[in-house]
């Protein structure tokens, strides 16, 4: 009996270490990070193949926030992540004009593209203080909103004199990629007399402090 | 043809040969671009890239085709001007 009872607290807390996946690290809670950075650091991108050239375009002027609570980061994960449209640049001020006119994406009456967080899945923990997921999330651009899951990191640091350096409080570094049609976000994959690939990669490379 | 017009030939075709030499030692890219994008890795995130654009120019095939057509009008125009005028009594 002692045994059955041993065996069901070891399913017991096996299962509750399966389902609570979190970090590691020194802080508890639930903590939010605000991803704005004014050096321009934080990053989204895209890559399309055209044709004639591969394009990449960056975009910098990245917002928004992103909370969770450490110790079970796949269920209580929640936020949303924007970037200025008007920030894109792909290397051509031509192409970035175009990128940005209404016959693209359209920047003065869509102004931001944003990605909010629905739910978390398969979670990896591949270190201490990091995690490997899937995010579903909702996608918006150009006025269309479609559901999209895309494959995530995130790595938490613990304040320290290095950090310090960076911001202050903790910090979370995030990475995601995420595949996107164009014809399902209404954009014309017409540029500059060129056909760029339906299929964008999209990803995404930021750090947020909790401070 | 006389000596000038043949003159006019050949450096017109020597201009369009360096216009393509000197694309390819650009790196053949079809498009002119004036930034290029670098990337960084983050001292605290080893995994993360940044990416970042820096100036740098570098010669496209569109302006290689913009200045042999600008090349040819002006040859053909030379050629034209510099064809043997006979005197008619």
């Amino acid at each position: 009996m002692n045994k059955f009872i041993s065996f069901l607290l070891t399913i017991l807390f096996i299962s509750t270490v399966i389902s609570a996946q979190g970090f590691k690290v020194k802080a508890a809670g639930t903590q939010t990070f605000n991803f704005e950075d004014q050096s321009g650091r934080n990053q989204a991108s895209f890559f399309s193949a055209t044709p004639l050239e591969d394009i990449t375009g960056t975009g910098s002027a990245i917002s928004g926030t992103v909370s969770f609570d450490v110790a079970n980061f796949a269920k209580t994960l929640k936020g949303k992540i924007s970037v200025k449209v008007s920030s894109i640049n792909t290397g051509i001020e031509l192409r970035n004009h175009h990128l940005q006119s209404a016959n693209w994406l359209n920047a003065a009456n869509y102004p931001e593209a944003s990605f909010e967080i629905v739910s978390v899945s398969d979670v990896k923990q591949t270190a201490d203080n990091k995690l490997e997921f899937k995010v579903k999330g909702n996608y918006s651009m150009h006025g269309v909103t479609k559901e999209v899951v895309a494959n995530a990191d995130a790595t938490y640091l613990d304040e320290n004199d290095q950090t310090k350096k960076r911001a202050p409080g903790d910090l979370l570094g995030v990475r995601a990629k995420f595949n996107i049609n164009l014809s399902e976000y209404d954009v014309d994959n017409a540029l500059v007399g060129n056909k760029v690939a339906e299929k964008i990669e999209l990803s995404i490379n930021m750090v947020g402090s909790n401070k | 043809m006389n000596q000038k017009q043949k003159r006019t030939l050949i450096i017109a075709a020597v201009i369009i040969v360096a216009l393509l030499v000197i694309w390819i030692a650009f790196g053949g890219h079809i498009f002119t671009r004036t930034q290029v994008l670098i990337e960084k890795k983050d001292e605290l995130f080893p995994d993360m890239v940044q990416k970042e654009w820096v100036n740098k120019f570098i010669w496209g095939l569109d302006l290689s085709l913009v200045l042999s057509v600008i090349t040819i009008f002006i040859g053909s125009l030379l050629f034209y001007l510099f064809r043997d005028k006979k005197k008619i009594n």
